[in-house]
């Protein structure tokens, strides 16, 4: 009983984390329905470069993180400008295959500028567990989970009754019309990637304080498409809610099978739950169904 | 296709002929022998280059007919190859069976893998579809990697070199007429596809497959079957290179090399017979180039130390962006635009 | 019209003459008239960059070293073919069929994926070759692969034997929880573990298995905790370690029993990452530390500052500093017995590799030395602990056992 408790504690925290990276991609999906498959790439950099500052160049917490958050900005608006841009109208393989050149591109270039393979945040959250029944968590995991939830309520609100949110969802319903209301569209498509990429930024920031900075944040990122696919692809609510369901399917499943089954098992529970969704409810939980007409 | 001015079809055979002028045939003579004779002058470094891009071009003629012309975009491709691989690998080694069976084995058993994650295809499309084949290449790898009395799990497993009758292929020299027979019957495979009624069917179905279905062509049957026809291709592939390297190991069949090969045939060009064969020299011959010569730069100019390890990717990551914002019809569609303007010159405006 | 036609016929020609001409060019690039020529093949680049760097500069920093201040090896200079494998199975597959080409004598590699790739090749040519990191597959059975240095199933072995012999101090069998990477790093000691846990009298009461991208080892770790072993072995790399040790503290795990590393992860990012929660955890590593006292430490240190001053500090520099000194034993021992004309691969397997016997490495690692049927040249590693933030060595050479494995 007690194990039980641990692993859904820990299986809710957990999946908080990918929740965040999720809403990344979420965003981008929503306000310019293109497939962002270079996301756990952009967490990545956004990692080192919070390195960079906070270690390499030793700014204090107050000056480093608004500048990681700027960085993502211009990162964004970067990749938006130069390599979405004059893509606007192509088939979807092309903007899917292209942002596969960039997390290409941009694991070279983490690799180019930071030659460790690893690396470790200084820490920003206390250190001592919490403990709740006979499981303990760590501050930083309630610490993600909180932020993420405020995330999620920022971005709600955002996306239902501010003005630039709502022609961003616009935009991703049908950029012709808004382009005929007169919407600047390209405005609208930076913005939506200069949010994505600070938001992937601060996932970054909290998974590389968790558990430090390495190559496994872009497989961390790969375990968020499996978020996305089960909420489904334009919903913030079903990235929250997906997130933990996952997290405690890897940790419940992890936990009762392995001594079963193998071990590892635990690796491969996302991507069985990726497939079986698509067997059985494609558009994910709370995913809109697309109708297609010829 | 362009023919010269002044040649005329005066039957429907001769309007399909893919080798229609007595040009084209003594171009394809030519290639042939010169192809054939490589090994006479070629050292044995060149050759096992030209091997990997051999085993390449068939997997990458594989992923060409899911994704070029059927539209099906796979991210897994590595994944399928890998199936191939190790069912090669565990059927020669384990079983003791004789490398013919494990290859055409390593094909079926791929393509059957394939279809089965494809199957969702007949429900989703696009990225959906894509993300399906990430997992299905993850879900491939580990089961790989944890079935370790099958396949030697993470210690990989041998493989004892092929042999056809009484021939072993040990030298390069020998794999290399081996693959490079097997490369020609694969193109020659993928071009009469296209031309055929499963070609037309999949590039129906890539253009727009709910038209396709209202005008009477099976979704089912043909989606299934552009992943039976890619996956086993790849399988055939990864049978080859199992008995390349002699040694197979599932950290080989990365994500990254799923992506390298959607890259390469995105360059080389996308539903095209000839594609795939330009993408893969392309990608191959960069990679070497910067094997040799990044580590030469760095030292001799003194860049930072990450350089040699991080220019790889950069350059591929930019070659595929470039081209698909530049030349999205990739490096076929410039040769044929060469082709016609030869023809044509000196009006070839 | 006549014009366009010789011309096709020019152009098909001159093609045919560029193909031809490839392979010359290729052949250029492999010319050098020395008798003495090695091959080593290097990730350079690829996911393994960060150790295959600074270990493919210590070992040509070596070779220099060897070439220019003791006039090369018995007075011949060593040439060195070295190319970038990229931690790419393909690629090296190509390389060790042009090093077998390039007439190299041996070859070397650093990681056992890479060697993996090359072994049969290497083995059907018989050309005979080293890796720096091996793993037990590689060895067994000993065909022309040898193992500079133990591997982690020897890790294991070697801090088994040395947990019973010193720090257990109950009765009967102690429990022991192994928690593995899911790669040749973990499954190396899970080998080892199962070929002899029970002759050295250890009870295996739980394996876990882990990605080297895991964020959190709380719910392998309470499976673990249910069966309270007496001691956690990890045999990974330093990230998922400094997981798995700041997970154990948090489940009050640890401190408690004693949790072991592998050589993988036993380096100063383990403590960087783990902070205060790795005080007291213990490690095996085969080299010294920079800045003991042996003697191969100074000239070491005098290349690694003038030539790679970053490289100052990594581990990996000086295990392929000994590997340059072990490669340069051999081909003395190979030219003492054969005399230098009469040099092949064969001969120097036959002559140096298996003529090995207690060359001391500078005192970098265990003494390295070639016994029948076992293919490791230096099998002995020391055993650490982190006191304070620092690692610090607590035993001298502990020599691992041969491990009875069973592969086919």
């Amino acid at each position: 009983m007690d194990e039980l408790l641990q692993f859904v504690i820990t299986g809710i925290t957990v999946g908080m984390v990918y929740a965040l990276i999720a809403l990344g991609f979420v965003l981008i999906w929503k306000s310019s329905g293109v497939a962002n498959l270079a996301l756990g790439q952009l967490v990545l950099i956004s990692s080192w470069f919070t390195y960079g500052m906070l270690v390499q160049a030793g700014l204090p917490l107050w000056l480093g993180f608004p500048l990681v958050i700027l960085f993502a900005l211009a990162l964004g608006w970067i990749v938006e400008r130069f390599v979405l841009r004059p893509l606007i109208a192509q088939p979807i393989l092309s903007l899917i295959t292209v942002t596969l050149g960039i997390a290409f591109f941009i694991e070279g270039a983490v690799s180019f500028i930071w030659p460790k393979s690893v690396a470790a945040l200084p820490r920003f959250f206390p250190q001592e567990t919490i403990h709740i029944g006979t499981a303990v968590v760590s501050q930083e995991y309630l610490w993600a989970a909180a932020i993420s939830l405020a995330l999620f309520g920022l971005l709600s609100l955002f996306f239902k009754y501010h003005k630039m949110g709502i022609a961003m969802r616009a935009t991703a319903d049908d950029q012709m019309a808004v382009q005929a209301c007169g919407v600047p569209v390209t405005k609208i498509f930076s913005w939506s990637w200069m949010f994505a990429c600070a938001l992937a930024a601060i996932g970054g920031i909290l998974m590389s304080s968790i558990g430090g900075i390495t190559f496994g944040l872009v497989e961390t990122g790969l375990k968020a498409f499996s978020v996305v696919i089960l909420g489904g692809l334009d919903s913030f609510l079903g990235a929250i809610i997906a997130g933990p369901i996952i997290g405690l399917a890897e940790n419940l499943g992890g936990g009762y099978l392995t001594p079963l089954t193998w071990s590892g098992v635990k690796e491969v529970i996302p991507f069985i739950i990726i497939i079986i969704v698509m067997f059985l409810k494609p558009y994910g939980l709370f995913g809109e169904v697309r109708i297609e007409r010829i | 296709m362009d023919l010269p001015t002044g040649t005329r079809n005066y039957t429907y055979g001769q309007d399909m002929a893919i080798f229609r002028t007595k040009t084209h045939w003594v171009l394809l003579l030519a290639l042939l022998i010169i192809l054939f004779t490589a090994p006479l002058y070629w050292g044995n470094y060149w050759l096992g280059v030209a091997n990997l891009i051999g085993i390449t071009i068939i997997a990458a003629t594989g992923l060409n007919i899911l994704t070029g012309y059927c539209g099906q975009l796979s991210i897994g491709h590595a994944g399928f190859i890998a199936v191939g691989a190790y069912t090669s690998a565990v059927l020669t080694n384990r079983l003791e069976l004789p490398f013919l069976v494990g290859l055409i084995a390593a094909g079926l058993i791929a393509g059957l893998i394939g279809t089965i994650f494809g199957i969702p295809s007949l429900r989703v499309k696009g990225f959906y579809l894509a993300i399906t084949t990430i997992a299905a290449q993850f879900i491939i790898i580990w089961v790989i990697n944890h079935w370790t009395n099958v396949t030697g799990g993470f210690n990989g497993i041998s493989v004892p070199p092929a042999s056809i009758g009484g021939i072993t292929f040990i030298s390069q020299t020998s794999q290399f007429y081996l693959i490079m027979i097997i490369v020609v019957l694969v193109i020659f495979l993928a071009k009469n596809l296209a031309r055929m009624r499963p070609g037309r069917a999949f590039v129906a179905v890539r253009d727009n497959d709910l038209a396709a279905e209202v005008m009477g062509i099976n979704l089912f049957r043909y989606k299934l079957l552009a992943f039976f026809v890619g996956c086993s291709l790849a399988g055939i592939a990864g049978s080859l290179l199992a008995h390349w390297i002699g040694f197979m190991n599932a950290e080989n069949f990365t994500l990254m090399d799923s992506i390298l090969y959607i890259g390469m045939i995105i360059i080389g060009g996308l539903g095209t017979v000839t594609g795939p064969i330009f993408g893969v020299i392309f990608i191959r011959m960069l990679q070497q180039g910067i094997t040799f010569i990044a580590p030469v730069l760095e030292q001799t100019f003194a860049l930072p130390a990450g350089f040699t390890t991080g220019i790889g990717p950069m350059v591929f990551g930019l070659a595929i962006v470039l081209f698909l914002i530049l030349e999205p019809r990739g490096l076929a569609h410039r040769w044929q635009l060469f082709k016609a303007s030869y023809r044509l010159w000196p009006f070839s405006y | 019209m006549n014009w366009k036609k010789s011309l096709k016929v020019a152009i098909i020609v001159c093609l045919a003459l560029v193909i031809a001409a490839i392979p010359l060019l290729g052949s250029a690039c492999a010319g050098g008239g020395s008798k003495v020529k090695v091959g080593f093949s290097i990730c350079y680049t690829g996911v393994a960059a960060e150790k295959g760097r600074p270990m493919g500069n210590a070992k040509l920093d070596c070779i220099k070293y060897i070439n220019e201040e003791l006039g090369g090896v018995a007075g011949y200079e060593i040439e060195v073919i070295w190319r970038d494998n990229e931690y790419d199975a393909a690629k090296a597959a190509t390389i060790i069929n042009e090093l077998i080409n390039s007439e190299c004598l041996l070859f070397t590699t650093n990681s056992s994926k890479m060697m993996m790739a090359s072994a049969e090749t290497a083995n059907r040519a018989e050309f005979p070759g080293f890796a720096v990191f091996s793993s037990p597959v590689l060895t067994n059975p000993p065909q022309h692969i040898y193992a500079q240095m133990p591997d982690y199933g020897d890790d294991w072995a070697a801090f088994a034997k040395y947990y019973l012999d010193n720090i257990w101090k109950g009765t009967g069998k102690p429990k022991m929880a192994l928690h593995l990477l899911n790669n040749p790093t973990g499954s190396g000691a899970r080998d080892a573990a199962n070929a002899l846990a029970d002759e050295l009298g250890i009870d295996i009461v739980a394996d876990e298995e882990h990605t080297p991208t895991t964020i959190s080892e709380i719910e392998s770790l309470t499976r673990i905790k249910a069966e309270s072993p007496d001691i956690l072995y990890i045999s990974s790399t330093p990230q998922p370690t400094s997981i798995i040790v700041k997970n154990a503290v948090e489940l009050g795990m640890y401190p408690g029993m004693t949790i072991a590393c592998g050589h993988a992860s036993f380096t100063s990012v383990l403590v960087e990452l783990a902070g205060a929660d790795a005080e007291d955890v213990y490690g095996v590593y085969p080299t010294v530390n920079w800045g003991d006292n042996v003697s191969a430490m100074a000239k070491m240190t005098e290349y690694c500052q003038k030539y790679h001053p970053d490289d100052y500090g990594n581990m990996d520099y000086i295990t392929s500093w000994a590997e340059g000194l072990i490669v340069a034993e051999i081909l003395r021992l190979a030219i003492e017995n054969v005399g230098v004309d009469n040099l092949t691969p064969q001969a120097v397997e036959e002559y140096g590799f298996k003529k090995l016997n207690n060359f001391d490495v500078g005192g970098l690692h265990g003494p390295v030395s070639y016994t029948p049927g076992d293919n490791r040249l230096s099998k002995s590693v020391r055993v650490f602990k982190v006191q304070n933030g620092e690692i610090v060595p607590i035993t001298g050479w502990v020599e691992a056992p041969l491990i009875p494995y069973e592969f086919d």
